[in-house]
Protein backbone atom coordinates (compact mmCIF):
# COMPACT_ATOMS: atom_id res chain seq x y z
CA UNK A 1 0.00 0.00 0.00
CA UNK A 2 1.40 3.73 -0.97
CA UNK A 3 0.72 6.21 1.27
CA UNK A 4 0.47 9.88 1.69
CA UNK A 5 0.69 12.49 4.46
CA UNK A 6 -1.00 16.03 4.13
CA UNK A 7 -3.07 18.96 6.24
CA UNK A 8 -5.94 18.36 4.07
CA UNK A 9 -7.25 15.39 1.80
CA UNK A 10 -9.37 16.30 -0.81
CA UNK A 11 -11.37 14.05 -2.97
CA UNK A 12 -12.88 15.36 -6.83
CA UNK A 13 -11.01 18.07 -8.75
CA UNK A 14 -14.09 19.68 -10.27
CA UNK A 15 -15.97 23.04 -9.34
CA UNK A 16 -15.63 22.61 -4.85
CA UNK A 17 -12.57 20.68 -4.78
CA UNK A 18 -10.47 22.22 -7.32
CA UNK A 19 -11.08 25.75 -5.60
CA UNK A 20 -10.65 24.37 -1.72
CA UNK A 21 -7.41 22.49 -3.08
CA UNK A 22 -5.66 25.64 -4.58
CA UNK A 23 -6.71 27.86 -1.86
CA UNK A 24 -5.62 25.87 0.62
CA UNK A 25 -1.94 25.22 -0.95
CA UNK A 26 -1.88 28.93 -1.81
CA UNK A 27 -2.51 29.43 2.23
CA UNK A 28 0.57 27.43 3.09
CA UNK A 29 -1.51 23.75 3.82
CA UNK A 30 -0.09 20.49 2.51
CA UNK A 31 -2.32 19.49 0.30
CA UNK A 32 -3.18 15.98 -1.56
CA UNK A 33 -5.99 15.98 -4.15
CA UNK A 34 -7.34 13.09 -5.48
CA UNK A 35 -9.72 12.85 -8.62
CA UNK A 36 -10.91 9.33 -10.00
CA UNK A 37 -10.90 10.67 -13.85
CA UNK A 38 -8.14 11.86 -15.82
CA UNK A 39 -6.33 15.03 -16.80
CA UNK A 40 -7.83 15.68 -20.44
CA UNK A 41 -5.43 17.11 -22.74
CA UNK A 42 -7.51 20.04 -25.08
CA UNK A 43 -5.37 18.48 -27.71
CA UNK A 44 -7.57 15.46 -27.79
CA UNK A 45 -10.75 17.38 -28.37
CA UNK A 46 -12.29 16.56 -31.67
CA UNK A 47 -15.64 18.88 -31.37
CA UNK A 48 -17.56 15.65 -32.29
CA UNK A 49 -20.41 15.03 -29.51
CA UNK A 50 -20.19 11.29 -29.48
CA UNK A 51 -16.40 11.28 -28.94
CA UNK A 52 -16.36 13.43 -26.43
CA UNK A 53 -19.44 12.42 -24.40
CA UNK A 54 -17.68 8.90 -24.33
CA UNK A 55 -14.52 10.59 -23.25
CA UNK A 56 -15.11 13.84 -20.94
CA UNK A 57 -18.46 12.47 -19.25
CA UNK A 58 -19.22 9.48 -16.50
CA UNK A 59 -20.30 6.87 -18.14
CA UNK A 60 -20.17 8.33 -21.45
CA UNK A 61 -22.40 11.12 -20.49
CA UNK A 62 -25.28 8.32 -20.30
CA UNK A 63 -26.37 8.47 -16.74
CA UNK A 64 -30.11 8.57 -15.85
CA UNK A 65 -32.33 9.18 -13.35
CA UNK A 66 -35.24 6.44 -12.58
CA UNK A 67 -39.13 7.65 -12.63
CA UNK A 68 -41.37 9.42 -14.19
CA UNK A 69 -40.32 10.91 -16.31
CA UNK A 70 -36.56 9.73 -16.97
CA UNK A 71 -33.88 12.16 -17.30
CA UNK A 72 -30.71 12.25 -18.52
CA UNK A 73 -28.33 13.71 -15.90
CA UNK A 74 -24.82 14.32 -18.31
CA UNK A 75 -22.14 14.62 -15.47
CA UNK A 76 -18.39 15.43 -16.37
CA UNK A 77 -15.55 13.54 -15.10
CA UNK A 78 -11.89 14.19 -14.83
CA UNK A 79 -9.78 16.99 -14.56
CA UNK A 80 -12.12 19.98 -13.87
CA UNK A 81 -15.21 17.72 -13.30
CA UNK A 82 -18.67 18.92 -15.04
CA UNK A 83 -16.89 22.28 -15.30
CA UNK A 84 -14.88 21.11 -18.43
CA UNK A 85 -18.11 19.93 -20.14
CA UNK A 86 -20.78 23.05 -18.33
CA UNK A 87 -21.98 26.01 -21.04
CA UNK A 88 -19.86 28.43 -18.61
CA UNK A 89 -22.26 30.19 -16.88
CA UNK A 90 -22.03 32.19 -14.32
CA UNK A 91 -24.84 33.49 -11.37
CA UNK A 92 -24.50 34.66 -7.93
CA UNK A 93 -26.89 32.89 -5.66
CA UNK A 94 -29.87 34.53 -5.97
CA UNK A 95 -30.76 36.40 -2.76
CA UNK A 96 -34.39 35.06 -2.68
CA UNK A 97 -32.60 31.61 -2.26
CA UNK A 98 -30.44 32.91 0.37
CA UNK A 99 -33.48 34.38 2.29
CA UNK A 100 -34.87 30.61 2.18
CA UNK A 101 -31.87 28.94 3.27
CA UNK A 102 -31.47 31.44 6.40
CA UNK A 103 -35.21 30.71 7.24
CA UNK A 104 -35.43 27.03 6.95
CA UNK A 105 -31.86 25.92 7.56
CA UNK A 106 -30.50 28.04 9.60
CA UNK A 107 -27.85 29.31 7.22
CA UNK A 108 -26.17 32.22 7.82
CA UNK A 109 -25.37 33.02 4.32
CA UNK A 110 -26.42 36.50 3.51
CA UNK A 111 -25.18 38.51 0.26
CA UNK A 112 -22.53 40.52 2.12
CA UNK A 113 -21.00 37.61 3.65
CA UNK A 114 -20.46 35.82 0.41
CA UNK A 115 -19.98 38.74 -1.53
CA UNK A 116 -15.70 38.70 -1.49
CA UNK A 117 -16.14 34.92 -1.92
CA UNK A 118 -18.00 35.57 -5.14
CA UNK A 119 -15.56 38.62 -6.09
CA UNK A 120 -12.60 36.19 -5.34
CA UNK A 121 -13.84 33.62 -8.10
CA UNK A 122 -15.20 35.80 -10.44
CA UNK A 123 -11.87 37.14 -10.99
CA UNK A 124 -10.22 33.63 -10.81
CA UNK A 125 -12.12 32.31 -13.52
CA UNK A 126 -12.38 36.02 -15.64
CA UNK A 127 -16.07 35.73 -15.27
CA UNK A 128 -17.83 38.70 -17.97
CA UNK A 129 -21.15 38.89 -20.29
CA UNK A 130 -21.08 37.79 -23.65
CA UNK A 131 -20.95 40.18 -25.70
CA UNK A 132 -24.14 40.03 -28.59
CA UNK A 133 -21.48 39.64 -31.31
CA UNK A 134 -20.06 36.49 -29.68
CA UNK A 135 -23.35 35.17 -28.60
CA UNK A 136 -24.21 34.68 -32.63
CA UNK A 137 -27.36 34.45 -34.08
CA UNK A 138 -29.15 31.79 -32.09
CA UNK A 139 -29.65 34.40 -28.89
CA UNK A 140 -30.58 37.05 -31.44
CA UNK A 141 -33.79 35.17 -32.32
CA UNK A 142 -34.45 34.58 -28.53
CA UNK A 143 -33.54 38.84 -27.77
CA UNK A 144 -36.02 39.70 -30.73
CA UNK A 145 -38.71 37.68 -29.46
CA UNK A 146 -38.27 38.87 -26.32
CA UNK A 147 -37.97 42.53 -27.12
CA UNK A 148 -41.18 42.31 -28.80
CA UNK A 149 -42.98 40.66 -26.12
CA UNK A 150 -41.28 42.74 -23.39
CA UNK A 151 -39.64 39.87 -21.26
CA UNK A 152 -37.12 40.42 -19.35
CA UNK A 153 -34.10 39.57 -20.87
CA UNK A 154 -30.03 39.88 -20.61
CA UNK A 155 -26.68 37.97 -21.93
CA UNK A 156 -24.85 36.14 -19.61
CA UNK A 157 -21.70 35.90 -17.92
CA UNK A 158 -19.54 33.65 -18.97
CA UNK A 159 -16.26 32.53 -17.22
CA UNK A 160 -14.61 32.50 -20.51
CA UNK A 161 -11.02 34.80 -21.97
CA UNK A 162 -10.49 35.09 -25.73
CA UNK A 163 -13.83 32.52 -26.87
CA UNK A 164 -14.32 32.75 -30.32
CA UNK A 165 -17.51 31.20 -30.30
CA UNK A 166 -16.73 27.94 -31.59
CA UNK A 167 -20.03 26.18 -30.09
CA UNK A 168 -19.22 23.15 -28.50
CA UNK A 169 -18.62 24.12 -24.76
CA UNK A 170 -20.11 20.98 -23.47
CA UNK A 171 -17.95 18.69 -25.68
CA UNK A 172 -14.43 20.02 -24.63
CA UNK A 173 -13.63 23.59 -25.71
CA UNK A 174 -11.10 23.62 -28.22
CA UNK A 175 -9.35 26.55 -27.69
CA UNK A 176 -9.16 26.57 -23.62
CA UNK A 177 -11.32 29.76 -23.39
CA UNK A 178 -13.63 28.51 -21.06
CA UNK A 179 -12.03 28.89 -17.88
CA UNK A 180 -12.97 26.01 -16.48
CA UNK A 181 -11.75 24.39 -13.18
CA UNK A 182 -9.02 22.53 -14.57
CA UNK A 183 -7.26 25.09 -16.20
CA UNK A 184 -7.31 28.13 -13.17
CA UNK A 185 -7.40 26.58 -9.72
CA UNK A 186 -5.73 23.44 -10.58
CA UNK A 187 -2.46 24.94 -12.44
CA UNK A 188 -2.46 27.13 -8.98
CA UNK A 189 -2.80 24.23 -6.81
CA UNK A 190 -0.19 22.29 -8.33
CA UNK A 191 1.99 25.70 -8.34
CA UNK A 192 1.28 25.60 -4.67
CA UNK A 193 3.11 22.70 -4.58
CA UNK A 194 -0.74 20.21 -4.02
CA UNK A 195 -0.03 16.99 -4.77
CA UNK A 196 -2.58 15.85 -7.32
CA UNK A 197 -3.23 12.67 -8.16
CA UNK A 198 -5.29 11.28 -11.29
CA UNK A 199 -7.16 7.65 -11.74
CA UNK A 200 -7.73 7.22 -7.56
CA UNK A 201 -11.03 6.06 -6.88
CA UNK A 202 -11.52 6.72 -3.46
CA UNK A 203 -13.34 3.74 -1.04
CA UNK A 204 -13.68 5.12 1.90
CA UNK A 205 -12.95 8.08 4.40
CA UNK A 206 -10.89 6.98 7.59
CA UNK A 207 -12.23 7.32 10.45
CA UNK A 208 -10.67 7.22 14.34
CA UNK A 209 -12.08 7.86 17.74
CA UNK A 210 -15.08 9.48 16.04
CA UNK A 211 -12.79 11.98 13.64
CA UNK A 212 -12.22 11.81 10.18
CA UNK A 213 -7.82 11.05 9.34
CA UNK A 214 -7.58 10.54 5.61
CA UNK A 215 -9.40 8.39 2.59
CA UNK A 216 -8.38 5.06 1.19
CA UNK A 217 -8.61 4.50 -2.50
CA UNK A 218 -7.34 2.41 -5.15
CA UNK A 219 -5.09 3.73 -7.75
CA UNK A 220 -5.80 3.45 -12.13
CA UNK A 221 -2.98 0.44 -11.98
CA UNK A 222 -4.50 -1.70 -9.15
CA UNK A 223 -2.66 -0.36 -6.02
CA UNK A 224 -3.58 0.80 -2.72
CA UNK A 225 -3.37 4.31 -1.48
CA UNK A 226 -3.78 5.41 1.83
CA UNK A 227 -3.93 9.72 2.82
CA UNK A 228 -3.70 10.71 6.10
CA UNK A 229 -4.33 14.03 6.66
CA UNK A 230 -6.11 16.59 9.48
CA UNK A 231 -8.92 17.63 7.78
CA UNK A 232 -10.78 15.58 5.08
CA UNK A 233 -12.61 17.47 1.82
CA UNK A 234 -15.05 15.52 -0.41
CA UNK A 235 -16.09 17.01 -3.26
CA UNK A 236 -17.02 13.98 -5.72
CA UNK A 237 -20.34 15.66 -6.61
CA UNK A 238 -23.86 15.15 -5.68
CA UNK A 239 -24.44 11.73 -6.82
CA UNK A 240 -21.74 10.46 -5.43
CA UNK A 241 -20.21 12.15 -2.15
CA UNK A 242 -23.27 10.59 -0.07
CA UNK A 243 -22.26 7.14 -1.90
CA UNK A 244 -19.32 7.59 -0.23
CA UNK A 245 -20.45 8.85 2.97
CA UNK A 246 -22.66 5.69 3.02
CA UNK A 247 -19.06 3.13 2.20
CA UNK A 248 -17.27 5.15 5.43
CA UNK A 249 -19.74 3.87 7.79
CA UNK A 250 -20.79 6.97 8.60
CA UNK A 251 -23.83 7.14 11.30
CA UNK A 252 -26.60 9.82 9.27
CA UNK A 253 -28.25 11.23 12.51
CA UNK A 254 -29.96 13.29 10.12
CA UNK A 255 -31.55 10.60 7.46
CA UNK A 256 -31.00 13.32 5.28
CA UNK A 257 -27.78 11.74 3.25
CA UNK A 258 -28.82 11.06 -0.34
CA UNK A 259 -32.20 12.85 -0.65
CA UNK A 260 -33.66 16.49 -1.40
CA UNK A 261 -31.91 15.52 -4.59
CA UNK A 262 -32.77 18.64 -6.50
CA UNK A 263 -32.17 18.73 -10.80
CA UNK A 264 -32.96 21.83 -12.24
CA UNK A 265 -35.03 19.44 -14.82
CA UNK A 266 -34.37 20.93 -18.34
CA UNK A 267 -35.84 20.72 -22.03
CA UNK A 268 -35.54 22.91 -25.11
CA UNK A 269 -36.84 23.85 -28.05
CA UNK A 270 -36.63 24.46 -31.56
CA UNK A 271 -37.87 26.71 -34.37
CA UNK A 272 -37.60 26.90 -38.09
CA UNK A 273 -36.37 30.62 -39.00
CA UNK A 274 -36.22 32.33 -42.01
CA UNK A 275 -33.00 33.41 -42.05
CA UNK A 276 -29.54 31.84 -41.51
CA UNK A 277 -29.17 31.02 -38.22
CA UNK A 278 -25.95 28.73 -37.73
CA UNK A 279 -26.61 27.92 -34.12
CA UNK A 280 -23.13 26.37 -33.40
CA UNK A 281 -21.69 29.84 -34.78
CA UNK A 282 -21.55 31.39 -31.23
CA UNK A 283 -21.28 30.74 -27.89
CA UNK A 284 -24.50 28.37 -27.42
CA UNK A 285 -25.29 29.50 -23.60
CA UNK A 286 -25.25 33.41 -23.99
CA UNK A 287 -28.58 34.95 -23.81
CA UNK A 288 -31.45 34.26 -20.76
CA UNK A 289 -34.80 35.14 -20.53
CA UNK A 290 -35.42 35.53 -16.84
CA UNK A 291 -39.24 37.03 -16.81
CA UNK A 292 -41.05 33.93 -15.76
CA UNK A 293 -37.97 33.31 -12.90
CA UNK A 294 -40.28 33.78 -9.96
CA UNK A 295 -42.25 31.15 -11.50
CA UNK A 296 -39.65 29.07 -11.48
CA UNK A 297 -38.96 28.71 -14.87
CA UNK A 298 -35.81 30.19 -16.87
CA UNK A 299 -35.49 30.29 -20.32
CA UNK A 300 -31.48 30.13 -21.19
CA UNK A 301 -30.21 29.40 -25.20
CA UNK A 302 -28.72 26.35 -25.70
CA UNK A 303 -27.30 25.09 -29.07
CA UNK A 304 -24.51 22.97 -30.81
CA UNK A 305 -23.52 21.11 -33.74
CA UNK A 306 -25.66 18.79 -36.47
CA UNK A 307 -24.97 15.75 -34.13
CA UNK A 308 -25.94 17.65 -31.60
CA UNK A 309 -29.26 19.24 -32.62
CA UNK A 310 -30.03 15.77 -34.19
CA UNK A 311 -30.14 14.17 -30.88
CA UNK A 312 -32.27 17.28 -29.32
CA UNK A 313 -34.86 17.46 -31.98
CA UNK A 314 -38.05 16.25 -30.58
CA UNK A 315 -39.18 14.85 -33.87
CA UNK A 316 -38.62 11.43 -35.84
CA UNK A 317 -38.86 9.78 -39.62
CA UNK A 318 -39.11 11.83 -42.64
CA UNK A 319 -40.28 15.15 -40.30
CA UNK A 320 -36.80 14.62 -38.50
CA UNK A 321 -34.78 14.54 -41.55
CA UNK A 322 -36.31 17.58 -42.96
CA UNK A 323 -35.81 19.65 -40.81
CA UNK A 324 -32.19 18.83 -39.96
CA UNK A 325 -32.14 19.43 -43.90
CA UNK A 326 -32.79 22.92 -42.56
CA UNK A 327 -30.40 22.96 -39.82
CA UNK A 328 -28.93 25.86 -40.57
CA UNK A 329 -32.45 28.17 -40.40
CA UNK A 330 -32.63 25.84 -36.89
CA UNK A 331 -32.63 28.25 -33.59
CA UNK A 332 -32.85 26.47 -30.13
CA UNK A 333 -33.59 27.53 -26.61
CA UNK A 334 -33.78 25.93 -23.09
CA UNK A 335 -36.07 25.63 -20.56
CA UNK A 336 -35.10 25.39 -16.85
CA UNK A 337 -37.70 24.24 -13.79
CA UNK A 338 -36.39 25.08 -10.33
CA UNK A 339 -37.71 22.08 -8.63
CA UNK A 340 -39.66 21.55 -5.90
CA UNK A 341 -39.44 17.59 -6.67
CA UNK A 342 -36.88 15.77 -4.67
CA UNK A 343 -35.08 12.74 -5.80
CA UNK A 344 -33.01 10.45 -3.74
CA UNK A 345 -29.29 9.00 -4.39
CA UNK A 346 -28.95 5.14 -3.21
CA UNK A 347 -26.22 2.73 -4.26
CA UNK A 348 -27.01 -1.01 -5.45
CA UNK A 349 -24.22 -3.42 -6.30
CA UNK A 350 -21.82 -0.23 -6.38
CA UNK A 351 -23.43 1.61 -8.68
CA UNK A 352 -25.89 4.81 -7.90
CA UNK A 353 -29.09 4.35 -8.31
CA UNK A 354 -31.26 8.32 -8.89
CA UNK A 355 -34.71 7.66 -8.45
CA UNK A 356 -36.62 11.21 -9.23
CA UNK A 357 -40.12 11.69 -10.23
CA UNK A 358 -41.73 14.88 -11.36
CA UNK A 359 -43.66 16.64 -8.80
CA UNK A 360 -47.60 18.23 -10.12
CA UNK A 361 -46.18 21.83 -9.08
CA UNK A 362 -43.06 21.46 -11.58
CA UNK A 363 -45.17 19.55 -14.05
CA UNK A 364 -47.65 23.03 -14.45
CA UNK A 365 -44.08 24.89 -14.48
CA UNK A 366 -43.44 22.62 -17.24
CA UNK A 367 -46.23 23.48 -19.28
CA UNK A 368 -46.02 27.15 -18.59
CA UNK A 369 -42.61 27.14 -19.64
CA UNK A 370 -43.28 25.24 -22.75
CA UNK A 371 -45.87 27.64 -23.94
CA UNK A 372 -43.62 30.38 -23.07
CA UNK A 373 -41.13 28.80 -25.02
CA UNK A 374 -43.53 28.43 -28.07
CA UNK A 375 -44.80 32.41 -27.62
CA UNK A 376 -40.84 33.36 -27.73
CA UNK A 377 -40.16 31.37 -30.87
CA UNK A 378 -43.73 32.59 -32.70
CA UNK A 379 -42.71 36.39 -31.29
CA UNK A 380 -39.39 36.06 -33.20
CA UNK A 381 -40.83 35.02 -36.27
CA UNK A 382 -40.37 31.65 -36.00
CA UNK A 383 -42.07 29.72 -39.35
CA UNK A 384 -42.44 26.35 -37.50
CA UNK A 385 -42.06 25.80 -33.80
CA UNK A 386 -40.58 21.96 -32.73
CA UNK A 387 -41.71 21.51 -28.68
CA UNK A 388 -40.29 18.50 -26.83
CA UNK A 389 -43.30 17.01 -26.96
CA UNK A 390 -44.70 13.90 -28.91
CA UNK A 391 -46.98 14.85 -31.80
CA UNK A 392 -50.23 16.51 -31.45
CA UNK A 393 -49.48 17.19 -27.61
CA UNK A 394 -49.77 20.74 -26.48
CA UNK A 395 -47.93 22.50 -23.64
CA UNK A 396 -51.52 22.69 -21.54
CA UNK A 397 -51.81 19.38 -21.90
CA UNK A 398 -48.77 17.98 -21.74
CA UNK A 399 -48.33 14.64 -19.02
CA UNK A 400 -44.60 14.24 -17.52
CA UNK A 401 -44.17 10.81 -19.74
CA UNK A 402 -44.62 13.11 -22.56
CA UNK A 403 -41.50 15.33 -21.79
CA UNK A 404 -37.85 14.54 -22.85
CA UNK A 405 -35.98 15.97 -20.24
CA UNK A 406 -32.12 16.45 -19.35
CA UNK A 407 -30.41 17.94 -15.91
CA UNK A 408 -27.55 19.43 -15.52
CA UNK A 409 -27.49 20.34 -11.57
CA UNK A 410 -27.79 17.97 -9.27
CA UNK A 411 -28.28 19.80 -5.68
CA UNK A 412 -28.61 18.82 -2.27
CA UNK A 413 -28.03 14.99 -1.26
CA UNK A 414 -26.05 15.72 1.56
CA UNK A 415 -27.88 19.20 2.28
CA UNK A 416 -26.45 21.76 4.95
CA UNK A 417 -28.76 22.92 8.07
CA UNK A 418 -27.61 24.24 10.77
CA UNK A 419 -29.21 21.48 12.93
CA UNK A 420 -27.94 18.28 12.85
CA UNK A 421 -31.29 16.29 12.78
CA UNK A 422 -32.52 18.00 9.33
CA UNK A 423 -28.77 18.28 7.77
CA UNK A 424 -25.61 16.33 6.83
CA UNK A 425 -23.58 19.41 7.35
CA UNK A 426 -23.80 22.32 8.98
CA UNK A 427 -23.70 26.02 7.47
CA UNK A 428 -19.26 25.80 8.02
CA UNK A 429 -19.94 22.42 5.85
CA UNK A 430 -18.48 20.24 8.57
CA UNK A 431 -20.33 16.74 8.33
CA UNK A 432 -22.31 16.95 11.77
CA UNK A 433 -20.70 14.45 14.29
CA UNK A 434 -17.46 13.83 12.14
CA UNK A 435 -14.86 16.31 13.26
CA UNK A 436 -12.30 16.85 10.39
CA UNK A 437 -14.90 16.06 7.80
CA UNK A 438 -16.47 18.30 5.29
CA UNK A 439 -18.00 18.11 1.82
CA UNK A 440 -17.53 20.96 -1.23
CA UNK A 441 -20.11 20.14 -3.87
CA UNK A 442 -23.32 20.72 -5.03
CA UNK A 443 -24.45 18.17 -2.46
CA UNK A 444 -24.67 20.70 0.45
CA UNK A 445 -26.43 23.21 -1.75
CA UNK A 446 -29.86 22.36 0.41
CA UNK A 447 -32.34 23.66 -2.23
CA UNK A 448 -32.78 24.48 -6.04
CA UNK A 449 -31.78 27.73 -7.01
CA UNK A 450 -32.99 28.75 -10.30
CA UNK A 451 -29.81 29.22 -12.14
CA UNK A 452 -27.20 27.50 -12.67
CA UNK A 453 -25.22 26.40 -9.38
CA UNK A 454 -21.29 26.11 -10.84
CA UNK A 455 -20.99 29.80 -8.80
CA UNK A 456 -22.29 28.98 -5.63
CA UNK A 457 -20.61 25.92 -5.20
CA UNK A 458 -17.18 27.71 -6.00
CA UNK A 459 -18.11 30.83 -3.51
CA UNK A 460 -18.94 27.81 -0.62
CA UNK A 461 -15.66 26.33 -1.46
CA UNK A 462 -13.60 29.37 -1.23
CA UNK A 463 -15.11 30.05 2.16
CA UNK A 464 -14.57 26.38 3.54
CA UNK A 465 -11.21 26.88 2.61
CA UNK A 466 -10.48 29.86 4.10
CA UNK A 467 -12.21 28.49 6.84
CA UNK A 468 -10.09 25.72 7.41
CA UNK A 469 -6.90 27.98 7.09
CA UNK A 470 -8.65 30.05 9.83
CA UNK A 471 -8.36 33.59 7.92
CA UNK A 472 -10.94 35.88 6.47
CA UNK A 473 -11.41 35.71 2.45
CA UNK A 474 -9.10 38.53 1.31
CA UNK A 475 -10.17 41.59 -0.63
CA UNK A 476 -7.12 41.25 -2.87
CA UNK A 477 -6.73 39.50 -6.20
CA UNK A 478 -6.19 35.69 -6.60
CA UNK A 479 -3.23 34.58 -7.62
CA UNK A 480 -3.17 34.22 -11.65
CA UNK A 481 -3.05 30.59 -13.26
CA UNK A 482 0.74 29.97 -14.02
CA UNK A 483 1.91 30.23 -17.61
CA UNK A 484 3.73 27.19 -17.76
CA UNK A 485 1.53 23.91 -17.96
CA UNK A 486 0.93 22.72 -14.59
CA UNK A 487 -1.20 20.09 -15.43
CA UNK A 488 -0.96 16.95 -13.03
CA UNK A 489 1.36 14.68 -15.25
CA UNK A 490 1.75 10.58 -15.17
CA UNK A 491 4.90 11.74 -12.93
CA UNK A 492 3.08 13.13 -10.28
CA UNK A 493 1.34 9.94 -10.21
CA UNK A 494 4.20 7.99 -10.23
CA UNK A 495 5.84 9.75 -7.80
CA UNK A 496 2.76 9.08 -5.78
CA UNK A 497 3.44 5.89 -6.05
CA UNK A 498 7.38 5.18 -5.75
CA UNK B 1 -20.15 5.98 -26.64
CA UNK B 2 -22.58 3.41 -25.75
CA UNK B 3 -19.48 1.33 -24.64
CA UNK B 4 -18.79 4.04 -21.88
CA UNK B 5 -21.83 3.82 -20.54
CA UNK B 6 -22.82 1.44 -17.39
CA UNK B 7 -24.04 -2.13 -18.43
CA UNK B 8 -28.06 -1.76 -17.94
CA UNK B 9 -28.21 1.37 -20.25
CA UNK B 10 -25.54 -0.30 -22.80
CA UNK B 11 -27.53 -3.37 -23.23
CA UNK B 12 -30.73 -1.46 -22.94
CA UNK B 13 -29.15 0.90 -25.81
CA UNK B 14 -28.22 -2.10 -28.12
CA UNK B 15 -31.04 -4.00 -27.82
CA UNK B 16 -33.22 -0.59 -29.07
CA UNK B 17 -31.28 0.07 -31.95
CA UNK B 18 -30.66 -3.54 -33.44
CA UNK B 19 -35.10 -2.98 -33.07
CA UNK B 20 -34.76 0.35 -34.34
CA UNK B 21 -33.04 -1.23 -37.60
CA UNK B 22 -35.64 -4.43 -38.56
CA UNK B 23 -39.27 -2.88 -39.69
CA UNK B 24 -41.09 -5.44 -37.43
CA UNK B 25 -39.13 -3.98 -34.53
CA UNK B 26 -39.23 -0.28 -35.30
CA UNK B 27 -43.20 -0.94 -35.38
CA UNK B 28 -42.87 -2.65 -31.92
CA UNK B 29 -40.62 0.80 -31.06
CA UNK B 30 -43.78 2.89 -32.28
CA UNK B 31 -45.94 1.70 -29.81
CA UNK B 32 -43.28 2.90 -26.94
CA UNK B 33 -42.61 6.83 -27.44
CA UNK B 34 -39.71 6.65 -24.59
CA UNK B 35 -37.70 3.81 -26.47
CA UNK B 36 -38.52 4.81 -29.70
CA UNK B 37 -37.11 8.30 -28.51
CA UNK B 38 -33.63 7.05 -27.41
CA UNK B 39 -32.92 5.00 -30.58
CA UNK B 40 -33.55 7.60 -33.18
CA UNK B 41 -31.90 10.20 -30.75
CA UNK B 42 -28.87 7.59 -30.93
CA UNK B 43 -28.94 6.83 -34.11
CA UNK B 44 -29.71 10.65 -35.32
CA UNK B 45 -26.28 11.10 -33.09
CA UNK B 46 -24.01 8.82 -35.07
CA UNK B 47 -25.57 10.18 -38.50
CA UNK B 48 -25.02 13.61 -38.29
CA UNK B 49 -21.55 13.23 -36.78
CA UNK B 50 -20.73 12.41 -40.04
CA UNK B 51 -17.85 14.79 -41.12
CA UNK B 52 -19.38 15.34 -44.83
CA UNK B 53 -23.29 15.70 -43.36
CA UNK B 54 -21.65 18.23 -41.34
CA UNK B 55 -20.21 20.24 -43.72
CA UNK B 56 -23.01 19.94 -46.11
CA UNK B 57 -24.97 21.61 -43.17
CA UNK B 58 -22.51 24.30 -42.67
CA UNK B 59 -20.36 22.54 -39.34
CA UNK B 60 -16.90 21.88 -40.18
CA UNK B 61 -15.60 20.08 -36.91
CA UNK B 62 -11.97 19.66 -37.95
CA UNK B 63 -11.95 23.56 -39.09
CA UNK B 64 -13.18 24.37 -35.82
CA UNK B 65 -10.49 22.04 -33.95
CA UNK B 66 -7.83 23.17 -36.33
CA UNK B 67 -8.99 26.87 -35.46
CA UNK B 68 -8.74 26.22 -31.61
CA UNK B 69 -5.34 24.22 -31.44
CA UNK B 70 -4.33 27.58 -33.35
CA UNK B 71 -4.96 29.89 -31.03
CA UNK B 72 -4.11 27.66 -28.16
CA UNK B 73 -0.60 27.39 -29.54
CA UNK B 74 -0.40 31.11 -30.77
CA UNK B 75 -1.49 32.57 -27.64
CA UNK B 76 0.07 30.28 -25.06
CA UNK B 77 -3.21 28.54 -24.03
CA UNK B 78 -3.03 25.83 -21.80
Amino acid sequence: MRSLDADVCVVGAGAGGAVVAAELAEGGARVVLLEQGAYHDPDGFTASPPEMLAHLYRDGGQSVTLGAPPIALPLGRGIGGTTLVNSGTCFRTPPRVLERWAREFGLQLDEASLRPCFERVERALSVREVTPELAGENAAVARRGAERLGWSHGYLKRNARGCVGSGVCAFGCPTSAKQHTGITYIPRAAAASAEIVTGADVHNVLVERGSARGVRARLAGGDALEVRARDVVLACGTIHTPLLLERSGLRDSSGQRGRNLALHPATAGFALMDETVDMARGVPQSFYIDEFADEGVMLEGVAGPPAYAAMALPLTGERHARAMARYRRLAQFGLMVSDASRGRVRSIAGRPIIRYDLCPEDMSRFRIGLARMEELFRAAGAREVYLPLPEGARPHSARARDLKLMAFHPLGTARADARATHGVTDGDLAVHGVPGLHLADGSVVPSALGVNPQMTIMALATRLAFSLLGQAVPASNPSPAPPTDQRPTKEKEIACRS
Amino acid sequence: MISAAPWPQRTALRVLLALDRRPRGAMLLASVPLAEQAASSMLALGRYDDPDVGRALGWDARAVVARGRALRRAEGRP
